[in-house]
């Protein structure tokens, strides 16, 4: 349908062409037709005698004609005729293979996993098709990607077939859309995937007559951690979330190590669709916490999850800002995120800097005399700009906190008050931005960077009013909570979603080790950072010469680890499949014929001019 | 628009000592018994004559009697109860052409015999039709006897549009189902309609005793035939009939000689009803029109 609106008269560009034509026709027939005179009666005209017919003949000119030609031919080509024809016998199909890379292919199936099964599905119809076939393969998860162009050459694609792997991550609708969006220039598309698209998907990629669906894989019983929250060491308990996907009860042991220990190993009944809630602990000391399903299941990458307990010793920190009630807020939020913080809260214009603290959170004011390991800076001053490349250049009024990188949070936007306007350098990664009411601009609300003094977060946003304490604007605590954690975190271990954007800093290039084993050299960027972006569950390692970092990715989808469901092929979608397997000769192509009516113009213009110098001779003109 | 001169003061000076004509100068009262000469009911005497059997002895002349002893019968000039109308074509052909103004034309007509006809105070009215898909449509002022109310035509003539058909019968049938006293009709046309149709309109005009003027309408061009030259495709405003035809001179003769035949026709049927016929023929000519029409129409100083 969208090549037809392409090239046809459904394009309102051609459209709007051929109206041009319909209308110059109908201005000629006016000019041949009589006008029309309104008379008070006929009964006057009645012995009038009728006016004798002339009739008028064509003259046959072929000037005439030429013109009438060229003319017809460029108004056919910019309409964009086309023609139907079917494929030429010598140049094969063009079939894309189209495969779902997200975590779900990754799941148990048989002997191997559903993306094994997919590729076995496509090596055979590679293996079917005659040596002048085409493929171009296609895969998609967090984003669509081409993994080999198109080619004859079906060694090669064997080849990056089977180097295809599944990332632990959901496959997103609008990857899968753009997948099937670049597919369309196949004659056929195979789609690869453990569940059928959207009818929506189907419409916006065009692809309904083409597309040939392979479910891969069949329902699965799949267990999976969904959140694990440490509690604070020696006060509250853990608690681990799980939730069975199954449509049977399961049994299931998880297990949780803390600090090198295990601190919990039981195994639990789960009910059908059950969420349970685990508590464990409280733990004895912070550190990481790493939960593990041993049961197997289906799916592994959800069955592991790690997050970080806050260590159990004491840390400073000082609460600078010219508002009591504003040092108030941050000391609550503070001791909220982690209770061993002993926290000093000062008027900067009465402060003197002496001590060095683990955590300094300057609002509306900027001392760099305090020594810190890290800074959070909150509605800075111009004052700031004496830190590298930020600059600040305005206040606004008020801006509404957007990108959060919550999936309700650019549904939700948060209205906040008064607001720096801050040119965030390279070196600092936008957490949040935010809308400027009644402009088209973003600004960022939400920043975090590392310099070798120590990390640097900043808020733009003012916290006073209570902003923190507002129920109804609980977006900037919670961005604020977790940019502390961020800010107070060990900077050697970091606690991702897989597909996250790492930033980390390093002294000179490093080599990244997988969690499968295999090692990756990675190199800085000009600011000095290595970025990663993990699509594994597991455990990461970056390591240079004087620094190792660990990188733990955690996987959760509500929708992708969900297993259970099996979209039954429909009739017509098994019929299609038969008949992409068993048919030898394609649909029938579109081809454009603009360029031969082009040419055909060209060609009736240079007879034309032919002509009229043969004229121009026989009548002993100099010119015409 | 031409009807607009029908109502300014210079205009209406000329005709303020203009009385229109009534060769029926008494009424019939409805239930009157009449034998012979109807006898007017006035209070103005008019002649005497000598008594007849059967004459009401209540207008005997008795003082006469006394003094010559010869029976005489007074007799009185009957009070003039003549309702006019003035009935107006609004039929679509009265529109066209339009450069010729014709339905203009025929509007300052009417109101200038509706301003005669209330120089005796008589009861005048002007009223218009024309023809829907639902059949014959006539709009009409109400009767207004003084010049004061002159004026009150004056929107009803502004605001009348041409539509439709002629259907004359049809509109002829229509007015005398109003069972209003016979009166003076003066009837506006373009007369271009089949002549039955005229020619039964006007004989229940007179079959209802009705004293029935006609005013013959026509624009110059129209009568002229005297269309831009080239060949057209015509089509009737009534009818929506459209035939080819080539305007030139030859046609242009074509169309005065039909337009004198169709005058004539109409002309030799009023004659023959002893009906007044007026022509009327181009716009352009009211005041001449007037100086020449008026006496022929039966309007006196």
């Amino acid at each position: 349908m969208d090549a037809l609106r392409q090239v046809g008269l459904l394009n309102p560009d051609n459209l709007l062409w051929a109206i041009s034509i319909a209308i110059l026709l109908a201005i000629y027939l006016r000019s041949r037709s009589r006008p029309t005179l309104e008379v008070s009666s006929l009964l006057l005209f009645d012995e009038a005698p009728a006016p004798a017919a002339r009739v008028r003949h064509l003259r046959i000119d072929p000037l005439f004609w030429l013109e009438a030609a060229i003319l017809g031919a460029i108004a056919l080509a910019l309409a964009g005729l086309y023609l139907r024809t079917a494929p030429a016998a010598a140049q094969g199909k063009t079939r894309a293979l189209v495969f779902d890379l997200a975590a779900g292919m990754d799941a148990r199936e048989g002997g191997g996993t559903r993306l094994d099964l997919a590729k076995k599905n496509a090596l055979g119809i590679i293996d079917a098709a005659p040596e002048r076939d085409r493929f171009i393969l296609i895969g998609y998860a967090l984003e669509a990607e081409m993994i080999h162009s198109e080619t004859a050459n079906h060694d090669s694609l064997r080849k990056a077939i089977s180097e295809m792997r599944a990332s632990a991550v959901a496959h997103r609708p609008a990857a899968q859309s753009a997948a099937l969006m670049r597919a369309r220039a196949a004659g056929e598309v195979d789609l690869f995937a453990d569940r059928r698209p959207s009818d929506s998907i189907l419409a916006d990629a065009g692809l309904s007559a083409r597309l040939h669906f392979h479910q891969a894989g069949s329902p699965a019983e799949n267990l999976a951690i969904v959140s694990l929250d440490p509690g604070i060491p020696n006060i509250s308990r853990g608690h681990a979330a799980l939730k069975n996907f199954g449509r049977k009860p399961r049994v299931c042991e998880l297990a949780i190590d803390g600090a090198g220990k295990t601190v919990f190993d039981r195994s639990l009944i789960l009910a059908p669709g059950e969420q349970a809630m685990v508590p464990f602990g409280p733990l004895t000391s912070g550190g990481l916490v790493h939960a593990r399903l041993v049961s197997p299941d289906a799916l592994a990458a959800d069955n592991e999850r790690y997050t970080y307990a806050p260590m159990d010793v004491a840390a400073n920190v000082i609460v600078l800002s010219p508002d009591a009630v504003v040092r108030d807020d941050i000391a609550r939020v503070l001791l909220a995120v982690n209770s061993n913080f002993i926290i000093t809260a000062a008027d900067p214009a009465k402060f003197t800097a002496i001590d060095e603290y683990s955590l300094a959170v300057m609002h509306d004011c900027y001392i760099p005399s305090v020594k810190a390991r890290a800074i959070l800076l909150v509605f800075p001053p111009a004052s700031v700009s004496a830190v590298a490349d930020l600059r600040i250049t305005g206040t606004i009024p008020a801006a509404q906190l957007t990108g959060q990188g919550r999936p309700n949070a650019n549904t939700t936007p948060t209205f906040l008050g008064p607001t720096r306007r801050i040119n965030v350098p390279g070196w600092m990664t936008v957490k949040a931005s935010g809308a400027v009411p009644g402009m088209h601009e973003m600004i960022p609300m939400v920043a975090v960077g590392s310099l070798p003094s120590g990390n640097l977060g900043l808020l733009s946003f003012d916290i006073r009013d209570h902003l923190l304490l507002d129920p109804d604007r609980l977006d900037a605590l919670v961005a604020t909570v977790e940019l502390i954690r961020e800010l107070t975190a060990p900077t050697q271990l970091q606690i991702v979603s897989t597909g996250a954007f790492l930033a980390i800093p390093a002294p000179r290039d490093a080599r990244i080790v997988t969690p499968d084993g295999s090692s990756i050299p990675a190199s800085r960027d000009k600011w000095g950072r290595l970025r990663i972006r993990p699509l594994q569950a597991g455990h990461y390692s970056v390591e240079s010469i004087s620094q190792k970092v660990d990188i733990y990715a955690n996987y959760y989808d509500a929708a992708e680890s969900d297993l259970s469901g099996y979209s039954v092929p429909s009739a017509t979608m098994a019929a299609k499949y038969t008949t992409a397997v068993d048919s030898i000769s394609g649909p029938k192509q579109l081809r454009p014929v603009s360029m031969l009516l082009i040419l055909l113009a060209l060609l009736a213009m240079i007879v034309e001019s032919a002509l009229l110098l043969r004229n121009a001779r026989r009548w002993g003109l100099r010119h015409v | 628009m031409l009807e607009t001169r029908a109502f300014e003061p210079d205009f209406l000076r000329r005709l303020d000592r203009l009385v229109l004509g009534v060769r029926r100068a008494r009424s019939v009262r409805t239930g009157q018994r009449t034998i012979g000469r109807v006898q007017g009911l006035g209070i103005e005497p008019e002649n005497f004559k000598e008594y007849a059997p059967g004459d009401d002895l209540r207008f005997l002349d008795w003082n006469a009697f006394a003094r010559l002893d010869d029976l005489l019968i007074r007799t009185y000039r009957a009070e003039r109860q003549v309702e006019i109308t003035v009935m107006l074509d609004a039929s679509a052909s009265m529109g066209l052409p339009a450069r010729d103004d014709k339905f203009g034309l025929a509007r300052a007509l009417a109101a200038t015999f509706a301003y005669i006809g209330m120089a005796e105070n008589d009861a005048v009215r002007i009223a218009a039709f024309g023809s829907h898909r639902d059949g014959v449509k006539i709009r009409s002022t109400p009767f207004f006897r003084r010049r004061e109310q002159y004026q009150m035509f004056r929107p009803f003539l502004s605001e009348l549009k041409c539509f439709g058909e002629t259907r004359l019968s049809a509109a002829v049938g229509e007015f005398l189902l109003q069972r209003r006293t016979a009166g003076v009709l003066i009837l506006i046309s373009d007369c271009l309609v089949n002549q039955t149709d005229f020619e039964e309109a006007l004989e229940h005009l007179i079959g209802a005793h009705h004293e029935v003027k006609l005013i013959h309408v026509m624009g110059e061009m129209e009568s002229a035939g005297s269309y831009p030259p080239g060949l057209y495709r015509v089509r009737d405003a009534e009818s929506g009939a459209m035939r080819d035809v080539a305007f030139g001179p030859q046609l242009a003769e074509t169309c005065r000689g039909k337009v004198a035949a169709i005058s004539e026709r109409v002309r030799d049927f009023c004659i023959s009803r002893g009906t007044i016929y007026s022509q009327a023929f181009g716009a352009r000519h009211l005041d001449a029109i007037l100086e020449r029409e008026l006496p022929r129409l039966g309007v006196i100083r």
